[in-house]
């Protein structure tokens, strides 16, 4: 029904290219000088410079793939390359480390492109400029029309290299696009690269669907549609590839809110039933259903522990909305969250150690995270409406929607410091984003 | 402090009584339904409901007080031992607390800075900086500090009462294996310490936690044998703990 | 006899005009809408509830519209009911689905308590995702938080 991805074949080879006789002697330092720690408090962004990569046309559209990312992961500061001195640098030899020091630059980004077979291959290196010696080199192999995931893995490569954290640059966001005036909105679901590119849909927009959510292989999403006519609206599962959808469980009300187990082979979601809504738990394998909680009450927006033995979810069973744990069989629930106000949304950590949610205090709205014992409770940003955050794969950085006065809409993204923000672009208004695992490659 | 926990309960009771008086009074109106009175009864059900779910709040919110308190009572506790220690130091740094240094409550309290200056005669930088970490709640700070102080000074006058507070690390964090590993390192050790009665309780306090009854018991046998000058409020507490457990 | 319901009808307005001085005078529009019509029903009956912010208990203001909608409902009885239940936008997305059901099916629990049976009503939520009114003001949300008798 929709467009295909192109599921790349792409081939990682991680090999380092210590391969000719010169770079021998430059071996890993001990302790190079580029390095970030993300836990302190402050630190200012690390200046580098990323030269058009060399050897084919594409090699400069990768390399700004690459400043983009990491210039708005707000840990780097891209210099400008009508700065850069030394030109026509050779991919396979030292650079003229004192030309970029000169500028400012304390790392330095470098590609040779090749062609074989049908494919293209970049090999990188990631120089440390302060200490002068390689810090990075790999290379990659790709088919032609993947170039963007090239250049998002090779940041991804650099941030790992300079932070000691995994990179969240080659994934993809779903979201919610919106159009139209707010009272009879269009909603469809779309998916694109974490940079904004690569812009689809999902859905056609003929009836409203919310709240996707991928599963651990992005092959497939689950989302919550309303169908034309005036039955409750249900809980789709849609492969992305080939765009057939399928209905989750056919019951009497209403479902929505799903989300997939880290497996991959379970949903949980909320069915509701006569004004009462609990939650359930749906095997894909063999379609059953399983209650999870009998409460009166709302309990809605389960959310999976990275090893899938326990969720968090969104309760009023205490007369308003909280923040619950139970085990993933059901049973065993405690509340965790105690602060003044509402708490909603809550998503665990792809790492285990936060949970993120919603936060509604009186007239304002915010984003936070606490431990999963309800400890150490952080608003990272708030708002007149802010909502729904979700994690990249890394755990240190979220996405989540910022509505203002009158009913606009668009994405945000934030570190766990709480002090990069920016907005995430997107071709129309934009709700409800859900940030993909890493690509598999 | 037990007072808290009454009322805690107390509250609690009230609460359930109401809900348990909603359900009588919803009852005789669900027989309305026969005469045909249902927006009575749904009005009735819905009220119910919502008591309910005020009540299920209530609760949580109770027990997560009572969860602080618990917490906040075991830190005030480890303080006003600490306390104690400072005033029976104050006095001369008296190796040995005589009778009259039992009851700390009638003498003035010392100001938090005060007690947090620790043994400043010994002068030792260690040993206090260990006692605030211990005070400020970083209890892995603390652990390491005492840890590294009996170890560099066994034969110290405080090494007793280190080794003492480095039991009290573990408990705080109800880490009883290695308390009850550490407060009997200080029994043995430094038995005749200002600390050792004081080790001894923590020790079958301890092993009573970990489900060690009669053990618990045969240590607070040792007590009137070991410590025959003991405070009246170290005796009170062994007897206390006696009873607790009981011991024969 | 169409005509004595119609006299009926317009006695019991002024009736019911002279006894609450507070109310607005009677709708004029009324003389023109045909009887036992959609717009018959939205206009002199009236076709939503309102809700207290984050509450799904029909408020008693609520109540009075409910109870001419049961008596209406019992007299055109050719009309299946579907209940639409809306927030405002100062809730989460998730849970507000949840809770417009539940408001939904309050409306729908005081009909079927009023004798409307629960084969002609079905209800659907519609969360904060279909404002009645835009704006992000207390007014706006006022309106949006409603439950709708829609008639098929």
């Amino acid at each position: 029904m929709m467009m295909r991805f192109d599921m790349m074949h792409l081939r990682r080879h991680l090999r380092t290219m210590l391969c000719a006789a010169a770079l021998a002697a430059l071996a890993m330092p001990a302790h190079a000088q580029l390095t970030i720690d993300m836990t302190k408090p402050s630190f200012e962004p690390v200046p580098i410079a990323i030269v058009d990569f060399s050897g084919e046309a594409v090699g400069a559209q990768i390399a700004e793939v690459i400043r983009n990312d990491l210039q708005n992961c707000g840990l780097f500061r891209s210099i400008s390359p009508s700065s850069f001195i030394e030109r026509n640098v050779n991919a396979n030899a030292a650079p003229r480390f004192p030309d970029w020091r000169s500028i400012g630059a304390q790392g330095l980004v470098v590609g040779q492109m090749s062609r074989i077979g049908g494919n293209i291959k970049v090999d990188f290196r990631l120089w440390d400029v302060v200490v002068g010696q390689q810090a990075t080199g790999l290379s990659f192999t790709s088919q032609p029309n993947n170039w963007r995931r090239l250049g998002h893995i090779i940041a991804d490569a650099i941030y790992k290299r300079v932070t000691g954290e995994e990179g969240y640059f080659d994934t993809r966001i779903a979201y919610v696009a919106e159009t139209g005036p707010v009272t009879t909105r269009v909603k469809r679901i779309a998916i694109m690269d974490q940079d904004g590119a690569n812009n689809r849909y999902i859905t056609d927009g003929r009836t409203l669907a919310v709240t996707p959510r991928f599963s651990p292989t992005l092959q497939e999403i689950v989302y919550m549609a309303y169908s034309e006519g005036n039955s409750p609206p249900k809980v789709y599962l849609q492969n992305v590839d080939s765009g057939r959808r399928e209905l989750l469980g056919n019951f009497p009300g209403m479902s929505f809110a799903p989300r997939f187990s880290p497996d991959g082979t379970k949903v949980a979601m909320s069915l509701s039933r006569d004004g009462n809504t609990d939650l359930y738990e749906m095997d894909l394998r063999g379609q059953t259903l399983r209650r999870l909680t009998n409460t009166p009450g709302i309990d809605t927006s389960p959310s999976y522990s990275p090893d899938g033995t326990q969720i968090v979810f969104n309760s009023d069973r205490g007369g308003t909305q909280q923040l619950y744990v139970m085990g993933a069989n059901g049973g065993g629930e405690r509340r965790i969250s105690f602060g003044d106000g509402r708490y909603a949304t809550p998503v665990w950590s792809p790492r285990g150690d936060f949970i993120a949610f919603t936060k509604i205090m009186g007239g304002t709205f915010g984003i936070g995270v606490m431990r999963p014992d309800g400890s150490g409770e952080r608003l990272l940003t708030s708002g007149f409406l802010v909502e729904g955050p979700t994690w990249a794969p890394n755990g240190r950085v979220l996405a989540y929607f910022q509505q203002q006065r009158g009913g606009s809409v668009n994405l945000q993204q934030i570190d766990i410091t709480g002090r990069f923000q920016r907005q995430i672009p997107t071709p129309t208004d934009a709700s409800d984003p859900a940030w993909s695992p890493l690509i598999p490659q | 402090m037990a007072g808290f926990e009454l009322k805690l309960m107390h509250t609690m009771k009230t609460l359930y009584s109401r809900l348990l008086m909603l359900a009588v009074f919803a009852l005789p109106s669900a027989a309305a339904a026969q005469r045909g009175n249902s927006v009575y009864v749904d009005d009735r059900l819905n009220q119910l409901q919502q008591s309910l779910t005020m009540l299920t709040g209530q609760i949580e919110q109770l027990q997560y007080q009572n969860q602080q308190l618990q917490q906040q009572m075991e830190k005030m506790r480890t303080d006003y031992d600490f306390r104690i220690d400072q005033l029976e130091k104050g006095r001369g740094g008296a190796p040995r607390p005589g009778p009259a240094a039992g009851p700390a409550p009638s003498a003035p309290a010392p100001s938090q800075q005060a007690a947090a200056a620790g043994p400043s005669a010994s002068g030792d930088q260690l040993y206090h900086d260990a006692f605030k970490m211990l005070q400020e709640g970083d209890y892995a700070g603390a652990e390491k500090g005492f840890r590294t102080f009996v170890q560099r000074n066994p034969k110290h006058v405080l090494a007793g009462n280190a080794q003492y507070w480095l039991g009290e690390t573990y408990y705080a964090r109800r880490d009883y294996q290695n308390a009850m590993t550490a407060f009997a390192e200080g029994y043995k050790v430094y038995k005749n310490s200002p600390k050792g009665p004081d080790n001894l309780l923590k020790l079958g306090i301890t092993l009573a936690t970990l489900g060690r009854k009669s053990d618990a018991c045969a240590v607070f046998a040792r007590f009137t044998q070991d410590y025959p000058h003991a405070t009246d409020l170290q005796k009170r507490r062994i007897d206390q703990e006696r009873q607790r457990d009981s011991c024969g | 006899m169409r005509t004595i319901k119609a006299l009926a009808a317009v006695a019991a307005m002024i009736f019911m005009a002279a006894c609450s001085n507070n109310e607005q005078a009677a709708v004029p529009a009324s003389t023109t809408v045909t009887p036992g019509s959609v717009a018959d029903f939205k206009q002199n009956i009236g076709d939503r509830v309102f809700f207290d912010t984050d509450m799904s208990t029909v408020r008693s203001d609520g109540r009075g519209t409910l109870d001419k909608q049961a008596t209406w409902l019992k007299q055109y009885t050719n009309y299946q009911i579907t209940i639409e239940g809306h927030c405002d936008e100062r809730g989460t997305r998730e849970y507000n689905f949840a809770l417009g059901e539940r408001r939904a099916n309050s409306v729908k629990q005081y009909l079927v308590a009023q004798g409307i049976p629960a084969a002609r009503i079905q209800t659907i939520s519609y969360g904060k995702e279909r404002p009645i009114v835009p704006g992000s003001d207390e007014a706006a949300w006022a309106q949006n938080r409603v439950a709708i008798t829609a008639l098929q």
